[in-house]
């Protein structure tokens, strides 16, 4: 893993300043779209702590695209739902949508660091394209008109300057890139402070979210507790407002807190701390996640409260919204316009996140007296008015659509939904989930139950991410035709509000670009021309671009 | 009311409890109390709610 004996490039088309998660995501998507591109972590190796635990459907489905989900899911505790409880009675039970046909569980608990290696492990089935430098940081970026220099600097303090026609930050909350930009994420924070434990006890127990507010075993305090995998619980608890946050994180204090709450819940096996934390929620954001030829991504480009669990979820999003994006645009496919896209979808996206977590950071952590006294009021209400339980519901992280992307192609059925900027369905077709058809390139849906030759195009491969593979569902049996699925039940067309005709182009990204009925061949090929200019020397990516200055 | 707006009135509520302050908190919500009591079908209703409210606040 060491990079000591491997010299940096002295050019590379796209550099990733940070291998965490979704740094090293973003590489191997890249990789996998034939963009050759370097990240340099500043840490010698994987994250410690399990960090960011619980890993979204949506998450699964993008680890799906680099070949990483099925060791994901087999290393991951998968879960449905969780439980609520004031001091020592239920007050929310709440399930998230699953069904038995669904590809994934809606959710699954695994350390952050594992995550890492899986992305990791995938940028070196992509190699050469992909090359992961460890104990390299970035010092310093110059943007110039036709290229981003890039000042690294390796163990032992020896710099390159390595070229790069785009440098994507996802260094982080704490993002060197950011900083050096002279970039500051806005916004407000909570004062609010968790504790985040992480102990090895062996149990038994469901794996689910389990929340208890002002338990007998602290009174006054908020506890959330997670499995994961290796027989580790994740404990955070609500610390004081008045506590100092250095004497909060020290053993002494946060051990007999933990013991007690163990007692309480009956787990009684022998247990030991492996890594302790603090964390206060922040709702920050950059407003422009592109700046001339450098990007921003995951906490480099936004912080959102864990509550609901949104931070590295909307940060694989973010890799898996701007891999394709750039793929085209390094590849001269598109114009590097169709980044602004990647910043407008992305930005929106977060101020989504945003609003959901601060309202659960205001029943998770209450930012003032009106807040801690209603939430004092719903709690109590909550054990015999089932109407007011919602309230306590966490409010997951799911999707976000991008329903005024400049991408989005206006339909002549418009009424249907999915509709541009949507989240193209899940549905079990012939053995096969349609989300596994994703990530690879643009797919056609075409809803119909008799062969149409006219929409055929499948795996032109000299598009690249942009090659269009058609697939038509049909209710009823296709014979031979290897380009066609059987929807015995009916769900994927209801699912997709489909009628005989109905075609639906899914982006890259697994997001509807436009939806139309019985479209001519012409209006599929000029909703995919901007994404299919063909390759020349003067390509966008050596265009001049605005300097940092002028943004 | 659905739960969407159940959210959105809670918060109102909360930032409105935090506007008027601790001095005057008690009797902001025993007005916005009358004004919904009074809206409840029959006085049956209204006072289930009151005994429900006074046994949770000892709770």
């Amino acid at each position: 893993m060491s990079a000591l004996n491997r010299a940096l490039p002295e050019y590379v088309p796209v550099l990733i300043a940070g291998g965490g998660p979704v740094g090293l995501t973003l590489a191997a998507l890249l990789g996998r779209y034939g963009v050759e591109c370097l990240v340099v972590e500043a840490d010698p190796s994987y994250c410690e702590g399990s960090r960011a635990i619980c890993i979204s459907r949506r998450s699964q489905e993008i680890m799906g695209w680099i070949g990483a989900d099925k060791p994901l899911v087999e290393k991951g505790l998968p879960w449905t739902g969780g439980r609520s409880y004031f001091r020592s009675t239920e007050v929310l039970r709440f399930s998230m949508p699953s069904d038995p046909t669904e590809r994934f569980a809606p959710m699954i608990n695994i350390q952050q660091f594992y995550v890492e290696e899986l992305a990791h492990r995938a940028t070196q089935v992509t190699t050469p394209n992909a090359d992961v430098h460890w104990s390299s940081r970035v010092v310093d970026v110059e943007q110039r008109a036709d290229a981003v220099h890039v000042t690294v600097e390796a163990t032992g303090g020896e710099r390159r300057v390595v070229r790069a026609n785009w440098l994507v930050a996802c260094d982080g909350g704490r993002s060197t890139v950011r900083e050096l930009s002279r970039l500051a994420l806005e916004g407000m924070q909570y004062e609010g402070r968790y504790v985040i434990v992480d102990i090895e006890q062996a149990t038994e127990r469901t794996v689910e979210r389990l929340a208890w507010f002002d338990p007998p075993s602290n009174p006054g305090s908020t506890i959330l507790m997670h499995r994961q995998p290796d027989n580790v619980w994740r404990i955070d608890y609500q610390v004081a407002d008045d506590e100092d946050p250095v004497e909060a994180v020290k053993p002494e204090n946060v051990l007999p807190r933990v013991e007690s709450h163990l007692r309480m819940i009956g787990e009684s096996a022998p247990w030991k701390p492996l890594w302790i934390s603090i964390y206060n929620a922040k709702c920050l954001t950059l407003n422009d996640y592109r700046h001339g030829r450098v990007l921003f991504a995951g906490d480099a480009a936004h912080l959102v409260p864990i509550f609901g669990v949104r931070g590295l979820n909307s940060g694989l999003d973010d890799a898996g919204n701007l891999a394709w994006k750039l793929a085209l645009v390094v590849q001269g496919r598109a114009s590097a316009g169709l980044l602004d896209s990647y910043s407008s979808e992305r930005v929106h996206a977060t101020r989504q996140n945003i609003a959901y977590g601060a309202k659960s950071t205001e029943f998770m952590a209450p930012p003032h007296a009106g807040f801690r006294l209603m939430r004092e009021a719903a709690l109590r209400l909550a054990s015999e008015d089932t109407t007011v339980r919602s309230l306590i519901n966490p409010r997951q992280s799911t999707p976000i659509e991008y329903s005024d992307s400049r991408l989005n192609i206006p339909s002549d059925d418009r009424n249907a939904r999915p509709r541009a900027g949507d989240v193209a369905p899940e549905a079990l077709v012939q053995g096969r989930h349609l989300t596994a058809l994703f990530g690879a390139g643009f797919v056609g849906l075409l809803f119909s139950d008799r062969p149409r030759s006219a929409l055929k195009e499948r795996g032109a491969i000299e598009y690249g991410v942009a090659r269009l593979d058609v697939w038509r569902v049909s209710r009823t049996a296709v014979g031979k035709d290897t380009n066609a699925l059987v929807d015995e039940s009916g769900e994927a067309w209801r699912r997709y509000a489909a009628v005989e005709g109905s075609f639906v182009l899914v982006r890259p990204d697994g997001y509807v670009l436009g939806r139309w009925i019985d479209p001519s061949w012409g209006i599929i090929d000029t909703a995919l021309a901007r994404f299919r200019s063909r390759p020349n020397t003067e390509d966008e990516t050596r265009a001049p671009a605005l300097a940092q200055d002028e943004r | 009311m659905n739960a969407e707006e159940l959210d959105e009135t809670y918060s109102m509520l909360s930032e409105a409890i935090g506007r008027v302050g601790p001095g005057r908190a008690p009797l902001f919500l025993a007005t916005l109390s009358l004004a919904l009591l009074a809206r409840q079908p029959s006085s049956e209703d209204a006072l289930y709610l009151v005994a429900q409210a006074e046994r949770l606040a000892l709770t």
